[in-house]
């Protein structure tokens, strides 16, 4: 705690006091560097979501936000006035299902919001402030990467959550505290396996460049032209499917659809679909592509970070 | 390093900022080691930066960022609470006499209100140690010299022990109470400024090059050496060492008159930074 102060003026009854709050010294706890990690992630959290920041900062987030949010209101809604299991019937998407229907929305998170979290404090100064205070480089990445993986899961989980919840109130949830929970485990592990597969190779291609503007376009081009290149390769070159493992978007659906129990969905009578061929691998393959993404952006944002004045 | 304010001094490229950052343990030296407030920066580098402020030379700042929640913010992430923080950081920014503008976004601020704020976020957590890189930069002369005074008042007042780089000798001397001097990665002097420089055991005679009587100035020159006085010549200045002030002065005197030489300037010497950096180049 702060010394204490006496007053500078006392009113002659004591009723009033003056302090004069000026600098002094400071003896109290110090929270070392679990302190110096919660500070940046809580303003990390806040930077990206554009909290305490002019409105403009604000809008891009919260748009990717409500896009996610938006089809489950819906299916709440037409559960609320449909009186029928509206998941049993087929009528609504399954949990699982609801991350093709997110899928823009993380796209949109990860390419906009996503690089601006460590491209500012490159820009702006705040990387060797940071580095001198009892955060070391890996503190500080992680720190960051932890902001981004739990405002990602805001996105990824959110929804599912408040889908399962209102799902539940209305009677078209899980039977049983058992199925309940289930559930409920498999959002969230799916959530964070998607979360931080993503965030890994977010952060590496936003290490990359100082310029916002590049690292939204490499973020973007990872994420679709990873989709675009691979999905020709095996589809219209007819090549083997494990070249999907460069597909981040399918790799993180896949791995899902392994956590949720269930193979690919089935869309139409089209078997040329990227899902069919996901499905031929085995789910040893599928963690280990995610496995393998997860480390290879943690990589690269270690060789980047390190090469750069005062982090050695 | 004794307590007070300690300038870190030397033209730019002569290591003061890779030093800093080797005393923070951000960088590995290339030999030798290094303890500061008892620790081993690169073993003990959290510790030890627990308990420093630091404030970087470069002049980038998020400037979206109000003053005190920027000063606020890494007094947070240096460790102290989130309550004790937010109290501190506008103490400090009242200690630098931003007080008033606490609430202002740091893009609109000057260069000089700037280097301030940095000056605050590396004070508020209360280090024992704060290091400032090259903390006058950009100023102008009368920034600079309550910048100065402000780092002086800090170091007094409150019982910082301050280490500052900087190029420029004279505001080393000015604030300064110790003085490490470097020169291309090389230490050029260590030690208490009162040591390094003041009064030096010497008098500088500048002659006035006459026509007549010729040779007048190497008349002077062969004199005093003749009188056993140590002389360095440049041009017409003669250096005299090797005696005692007045003895010195009064035989400098007898020299110049008896060769009919007159005098520009007759004044003892004093040893400044510049003269370190001089004898370390020689």
């Amino acid at each position: 705690m702060s010394d204490s102060i006496e007053p500078a003026v006392v009113a002659d009854d004591g009723a009033a006091q003056i302090h004069d709050q000026r600098f002094r010294p400071y003896s109290g706890p110090r929270r070392g560097l679990a302190g110096a990690m919660r500070a940046v992630i809580v303003s990390s959290m806040r930077f990206t979501l554009g909290l305490g920041r002019p409105a403009r900062h604000k809008f891009l987030p919260w748009l990717a936000v409500v896009i996610a949010l938006v089809p489950a209101i819906v299916f709440v809604g037409i559960a609320t006035v449909l009186d029928i299991d509206l998941i049993s019937d087929n009528i609504l998407p399954e949990y699982h299902e609801y991350y093709g229907l997110i899928q823009a929305a993380l796209f949109f998170y990860c390419g906009i919001v996503v690089p601006e979290i460590l491209v500012a404090d490159r820009r702006n100064g705040m990387l060797p402030l940071y580095l001198s205070t009892p955060l070391r480089l890996w503190s500080y990445l992680a720190s960051k990467a932890a902001a981004v993986a739990v405002t990602l899961a805001v996105i990824t989980v959110g929804p599912l959550l408040f889908l399962l919840l209102a799902y539940t109130l209305e009677g078209s949830g899980p039977a049983g505290l058992g199925d309940w929970l289930t559930v409920l485990v498999r959002i969230l592990a799916s959530g964070v396996a998607i979360a931080a597969t993503i965030t890994a190779a977010s952060l590496a291609i936003s290490s990359l460049t100082d310029r916002r503007a590049f690292a939204v376009i490499g973020v973007i081009l990872l994420l679709l032209g990873s989709n675009l290149v691979t999905s020709v390769l095996v589809e219209a070159a007819d090549m083997d499917p494990r070249i999907y493992a460069f597909n981040l978007g399918e790799m993180g659906e896949a791995l899902k659809d392994r956590i949720f129990g269930v193979g690919p969905p089935v869309l139409g009578e089209d078997e040329s679909s990227p899902g069919q061929s996901v499905s031929e691998l085995s789910t040893w393959f599928v963690i280990a592509a995610n496995a393998a993404w997860v480390t290879a952006g943690a990589a690269v944002l270690w060789w980047r970070y390190r090469r750069i004045e005062g982090t050695q | 390093m004794r307590r007070g304010v300690t300038g870190l001094v030397g033209a730019n490229g002569a290591g003061k900022t890779t030093l800093l950052n080797a005393l923070l343990g951000l960088r590995a030296p290339t030999s030798g080691s290094a303890k500061v407030l008892g620790l081993d920066p690169r073993s003990q580098g959290a510790a030890l930066r627990a308990q420093v402020g630091f404030a970087p030379e470069r002049d980038l700042l998020p400037d979206e960022m109000r003053a005190v929640d920027f000063v606020r913010h890494l007094a947070q992430v240096r460790g102290l609470p989130r309550s004790e923080a937010r109290t501190r950081a506008s103490d400090s920014l009242w200690l630098v006499g931003l007080g008033e503008e606490r609430t202002r976004t740091l893009g609109t601020m000057s260069t000089g209100q700037r280097q301030r704020v940095k000056l605050a976020q590396a004070i508020a957590s209360d280090p024992q140690l704060v290091l400032l890189d090259e903390p006058t930069s950009g100023l102008d002369p009368t920034q600079r010299s309550e910048m100065l005074t402000l780092i002086g008042e800090i170091s007094n007042e409150h019982s910082v022990s301050v280490v500052l780089s900087s190029h420029l000798l004279n505001e080393v001397e000015s604030v300064c109470d110790h003085v490490v001097a470097l020169d291309a990665g090389r230490l050029v002097a260590c030690g208490p400024l009162g040591e390094l420089v003041g009064d030096d055991d010497g008098v500088t005679l500048e002659l006035v090059d006459v026509a007549e009587p010729a040779g007048s100035v190497d008349a002077v020159e062969h004199a005093l050496r003749a009188a056993g006085i140590d002389v360095e010549r440049t041009g017409t200045t003669l250096r005299l060492g090797g005696r005692e002030r007045d003895v010195l002065c009064d035989r400098a005197r007898d020299a110049v008159a008896d060769a009919g030489a007159r005098i520009r300037r007759l004044e003892t010497r004093r040893r400044t930074l510049a003269d370190l950096f001089e004898m370390a180049a020689a």
